[in-house]
């Protein structure tokens, strides 16, 4: 700021300026203020206290068993650096499933084997995440591929369509695709 | 007001020519302008020293408020919840084992999943249990250690990681990589780093307010808050400097991260083999063992660990991870295991760090303060609240001083209609002198 002009013109303007100049730092307190929503509902996402995630895909039926899927937020796959985009799936298992399934695993598009199956879910049956990775050149219509895996050596798989998986996902990859 | 002022720049002189002492044989004429130089240098220093937080003080005041409540949240909620108290039903009552505290919880609610036990370093904390409810939430549950009854729920409201976030990233969501939050207030290492820096220079033989302590109450508020701030700026240099210099830290690893530059030594654990999970022939789940034999087998690869936490497989491939406490407090040794088999997977010991790690690892306990139980941390939170008085009283300084000052001194220079600019500045300037 210059000296020279607030004493050669010293208006009204130029004295509220030198008097709170120092003060104005106090709106930064503005930015905390209006994320605490934001904070707050996250921390609730988190705890499971607004449900398995934002966005209830519903039941999904895979051979005997069955799973509870929601993304858990209503909105296109993150960068992720080098690893390329991830997308937040949760899900439940059916009651029934606690004991004999061993492992659930998601994939974008059928998977060949047991072996490729895909993401593995992490954390309890009432409650597990998963980080899927979505290539930027998975096609609109691909199906996204359950694959549940038993304690006995069973296999069990279901696919629903990404379009029913993540709306916002396949409006993100449409307008990947619309990019030369 | 000014009497003080004056006395203290009475001395700059005779400090002056008793460092000029060694070239005392050079004419009076000649150590004249070096004199000048000095004392427009330690002005320039001055300007420096009070630009530096003087715009954002607000900001730094509030950083450095919620970082000093931080230090004690585990404490204010422990006030606060009395289902977080460890109360031990005698006074020789020993402490069950990990083994036992999951009995007690599966008795007492079979359907909830434990995820991870932590054992908070105080003895008077109750333990954190991560578990998971069937309807879908997970929440930490305080166990008492001693009898294994579930006390209650971590309250809705986390005052702890609500202080941490707010003091850490200013709340802004980590959505890419690290958040802008988390820049905006680890830059404030820099200015804080340079503040201490500045403050000794301008503060000649400070090392003398150590031996002297002044703390004048009765010259008016100047006096006293001018006082204040050397005082504890003198007695908080090493908390300054551990502060600004971690938190500084904290801003090069965010960089790193966001750079995808990594300085690790410690190698990435693959997922279990299919091989390496057996499969059960009536579809159950096979046994785990126990917790307690995994410390034991934790122990032996990590003499004289004290598990002070377990976290349980996150999946059927995963595995279990123990750990605890080094001699060295700030840092954690683990070992990973197999579940199934109790096989170790990987370790992670304090000698498996690289110096540089030693030194990268140690920034964010030493910022905290939480090393060492109540003790280190009431200290933090001393030199904390220090530290946020240093910043409200360099604004009081200020603004009682030299903002009043310029002030005044561009209300005259408007009366007189002098067009000139200079006299305001310098004036300024010597007015700011200690």
């Amino acid at each position: 700021m210059s000296k020279s002009t607030s004493v050669a013109q010293p208006s009204r303007l130029s004295m509220i300026w030198h008097k709170w100049r120092f003060h104005i730092n106090v709106l930064l307190l503005l930015i905390p203020l209006g994320f605490m929503p934001k904070y707050f509902a996250d921390a609730a996402l988190f705890r499971g206290d607004s449900g398995l995630g934002e966005r209830e895909i519903g039941e999904i039926q895979v051979g005997p068993w069955s799973l509870r899927l929601a993304e858990l937020r209503d909105e296109a796959p993150r960068s992720d650096g080098p690893a390329g985009y991830l997308k937040g799936f949760n899900a439940a298992l059916c009651d029934a499933c606690i004991e004999p399934v061993k492992a659930t695993y998601l994939r974008i598009g059928k998977p060949r084997s047991l072996r490729a199956a895909g993401s593995i879910f992490f954390g309890t049956p009432y409650r597990m995440g998963i980080q899927l990775p979505v290539p930027e050149k998975t096609r609109a219509d691909a199906e996204l591929w359950i694959t549940m895996e038993g304690w006995d050596g069973s296999m069990h798989q279901a696919s629903i369509p990404l379009s029913q998986a993540s709306p916002a996902t396949v409006a993100w990859l449409n307008k990947q695709g619309a990019k030369p | 007001m000014r009497a003080g002022r004056v006395g203290k720049s009475h001395d700059r002189p005779f400090r002056d020519s008793h460092a000029a002492k060694p070239v005392a044989s050079s004419p009076l004429t000649e150590s004249r302008p070096v004199i000048m130089s000095k004392k427009s240098r330690s002005k320039l220093w001055f300007l420096v020293h009070s630009w530096l937080a003087l715009p954002i003080w607000f900001f730094v005041l509030i950083v450095c408020v919620t970082g000093t409540l931080a230090v004690v949240s585990q404490e204010i909620v422990w006030l606060a919840n009395p289902q977080m108290r460890a109360s031990a039903p005698s006074d020789d009552a020993p402490r069950l084992s990990y083994d036992q505290i999951l009995a007690e919880i599966k008795k007492a609610e079979p359907q909830t999943l434990v995820q991870s036990i932590n054992r908070p370093d105080e003895s008077h904390f109750a333990l954190d249990v991560d578990v998971s409810y069937p309807d879908g939430r997970s929440l930490t549950v305080y166990v008492n250690p001693y009898t294994g009854v579930i006390q209650g729920t971590a309250p809705n409201f986390n005052f702890k990681a609500f202080t941490r976030a707010l003091h850490g990233w200013w709340l802004v969501p980590f959505t890419n990589g690290f958040s802008w939050g988390w820049y905006l207030v680890s830059f404030l290492g820099l200015p804080m780093l340079a503040s201490l820096v500045t403050g000794l220079v301008v503060y000649k033989r400070f090392w003398k307010g150590f031996f002297r302590p002044t703390l004048r109450f009765n010259h008016g508020a100047r006096i006293f808050w001018g006082d204040f701030h050397r005082l504890s700026g003198i007695w908080s240099i090493w908390f300054i400097a551990v502060i600004s210099i971690t938190g500084t830290w904290f801003l090069i690893q965010a960089l790193l991260s966001d750079n995808q530059i990594s300085i690790s030594s410690e190698p990435i654990i693959p997922a279990m083999s299919r091989e390496a999970v057996p499969l059960s022939s009536d579809g159950s789940p096979p046994p785990r063992i126990s917790l307690d034999r995994a410390i034991e087998i934790a122990q032996t690869k990590i003499p004289g660990l004290e598990a002070s936490f377990i976290s349980l497989p996150g999946n059927a491939y995963a595995h279990m991870d123990i750990g605890g406490r080094g001699w060295y407090p700030l840092m954690y040794q683990t070992a990973t295991l197999n579940p199934y088999s109790g096989d170790v997977a990987a370790s992670r010991l304090l000698s498996d760090r690289t110096s540089l790690e030693f030194v990268t690892e140690s920034m964010r306990p030493l910022h905290t303060g939480d090393f060492g139980g109540l003790w280190i941390k009431l200290i933090w939170f001393f030199f904390g609240l220090l530290l946020s008085m240093m910043v409200l009283s360099g604004l009081l300084i200020w603004t009682k001083r030299t903002a009043l000052a310029t002030a005044n001194a561009l209300k005259r220079e408007h009366k007189k209609q002098r067009v000139q600019a200079q006299p305001a500045l310098r004036r300024e300037t010597s007015e700011a002198n200690l």
